[in-house]
């Protein structure tokens, strides 16, 4: 099965794109299954709302695994099942809790195996600190490595909020020549393009 | 923090790396671009030669003594060829069981003809690989209910297109009904079965137990067409085991240690258990340091000097 794996800084929003995202394509229990960094897996069913509540925070580093959504999307007249990837938010520096750190490190390793990758940047955060806060040198060394990728793309989040719209044209001077999708992993926005994308893509 | 390591030469040492706080997740970034753009042309690896049936037949003419076991894997051989061209002609053939039974005590060579059994059936096209995967009970048997068939399995997959080859076989019956070397025993009957054509199976232990082990396991018996019996080598074949491996190494042995060897010969003859062809491989190694140690002393060494095994070289008795 192909993977697509939703990677980008703390508190970009990945966790809750994939729960709305999955409920976008129509899956109504949404069957998680998370990987810890010492091996440890566990399988967790939850409807859309629970999962919200219980998986995303507005403190970084909520999620510290990887958790694997196993989506169905048509392509043409078939349709394909794919695994969406939930993972751990990278950091600039150095993270003082082993813990995160070894969920970075499986996050960097899961990259190798994912043929799509979405890379989500915060574009409200990026037009309110400007590119230079916001756009980190972690988001553009992200950018080199996972173009190598069969399918790569900048998700520029938060569209809804103040500010976006600014920190959109930013980071399509940072990444020129990349593919870019303005989208609100909260209110849903641009998942059309993001599911014409994964389904080309996986 | 310094980063302590300039390049890594695996992805993996990279994840280690941030795990442990030494890289950011943006030099780990950097890193894996590098190295993925690095690999794109990968290396050739130099394939080894593959040895012809010729080469391989004559390798097993070159192991000492064993004459039965060569005129049985002659047969063996004969016996395929024939297979094949009756299939050719369309002539009704027997599909080709070949998993087998070694009895013999151990350093009588059973591995070594294993592996050019290995090789042989690869050339024959009875095997896509050919290779030889050493097990012993310890390797199959788990700890807690289904982990042996799990860990069987793996060995079993582990093995596909070549043999696999389990060492005393008779200690998985050791524990009677209740243990889990009867889970290994269903399994391992279970893989023959299936992957006929794939996998060739070899049970290998002492004569006796082997014996034994059979006997109680009727089912196993007729499953395995060939045995083999691996004689233990005669003091002379051990004396030519022993001057094969001399000469290989360019050393000589004195007169008094070629008697002292042979007195050696016999004893390890008489002992069952000591392991016959690895005893003289032993002792002819520990001989080989004990000269060593002898000419590190001499003032000045000539040629002869560190050819010649003396007699003090080879010891007092023969050790285990």
């Amino acid at each position: 099965m192909s993977q697509c794996i939703i990677l980008g800084k703390a508190n970009v929003g990945k966790t809750l794109f994939a729960i709305n995202f999955a409920d976008y394509l129509g899956i109504n229990d949404l069957e998680i299954v998370s990987t810890y960094p010492e091996g440890r897996a566990h399988v967790q069913i939850y409807r859309k709302d629970e999962a919200i509540d219980s998986l995303t925070s507005i403190s970084p580093h909520q999620t510290r695994c990887l958790q694997a959504f196993t989506i169905r999307l048509r392509k043409g007249k078939s349709e394909k099942q794919l695994i969406l990837l939930d993972s751990t938010g990278l950091i600039e520096g150095i993270h003082a809790n082993p813990q995160v750190r070894a969920a970075m490190a499986q996050t960097l390793a899961a990259i190798r195996d994912a043929q799509v990758v979405l890379h989500m940047i915060d574009a409200s955060s990026v037009g309110i600190d400007g590119s230079d806060g916001a756009i980190g040198e972690v988001d553009r060394q992200l950018c080199q490595y996972a173009r190598l990728k069969r399918g790569y793309v900048i998700l520029a989040n938060k569209m809804d909020l103040h500010g976006a719209a600014l920190g959109l044209e930013r980071i399509k001077a940072t990444f020129q020549g990349q593919t870019i999708i303005p989208i609100s992993a909260l209110k849903k926005q641009g998942f059309a393009e993001v599911r014409r994308f994964v389904a080309i893509h996986a | 923090m310094k980063e302590r390591i300039t390049q890594p030469s695996d992805p993996r040492q990279i994840f280690d790396l941030v795990e442990a706080g030494i890289l950011t997740p943006t030099t780990a970034l950097s890193r894996l671009s590098q190295w993925e753009r690095a690999i794109v042309v990968p290396q050739i690896k130099e394939e080894p030669k593959q040895e012809t049936l010729t080469e391989i037949m004559d390798e097993l003419d070159q192991l000492i003594g064993l004459s039965q076991v060569k005129v049985l894997v002659r047969e063996i051989k004969a016996f395929i060829e024939i297979q094949q061209r009756r299939e050719l002609e369309g002539l009704v053939c027997k599909s080709l069981v070949l998993h087998m039974i070694f009895r013999g005590n151990p350093g009588t060579g059973k591995t070594t003809v294993a592996r050019i059994l290995g090789k042989m059936f690869r050339e024959m096209n009875v095997l896509s690989k050919g290779h030889l995967v050493e097990v012993e009970r310890a390797d199959l048997v788990g700890e807690y209910i289904g982990h042996t068939a799990q860990r069987t399995r793996e060995q079993v997959k582990k093995a596909m297109g070549g043999i696999l080859f389990i060492d005393e076989a008779y200690s998985l019956a050791r524990g009677g009904d209740k243990d889990f070397g009867k889970e290994a025993i269903d399994t391992l009957v279970k893989a023959m079965e299936d992957h006929k054509s794939e996998l060739i199976l070899i049970l290998a232990g002492y004569r006796d137990e082997m014996d034994r082990f059979m006997r109680t396991n009727p089912g196993l018996r007729s499953r395995f067409p060939l045995h083999i019996q691996f004689p233990d080598y005669t003091p002379a074949e051990l004396m030519e085991i022993a001057q094969l491996m001399l000469k290989e190494r360019e050393y000589i042995l004195s007169d008094s240690a070629k008697t002292r060897l042979w007195t050696f010969a016999e004893e390890i003859n008489k002992q069952q258990t000591s392991g016959n062809a690895r005893a003289v491989r032993n002792l002819i190694e520990g001989a080989i340091r004990r000269q060593a140690v002898r000419l590190v002393k001499q003032e000045s060494i000539t040629r002869e000097d560190l050819m010649l095994i003396t007699v003090e070289d080879l010891g007092e008795a023969v050790t285990q």
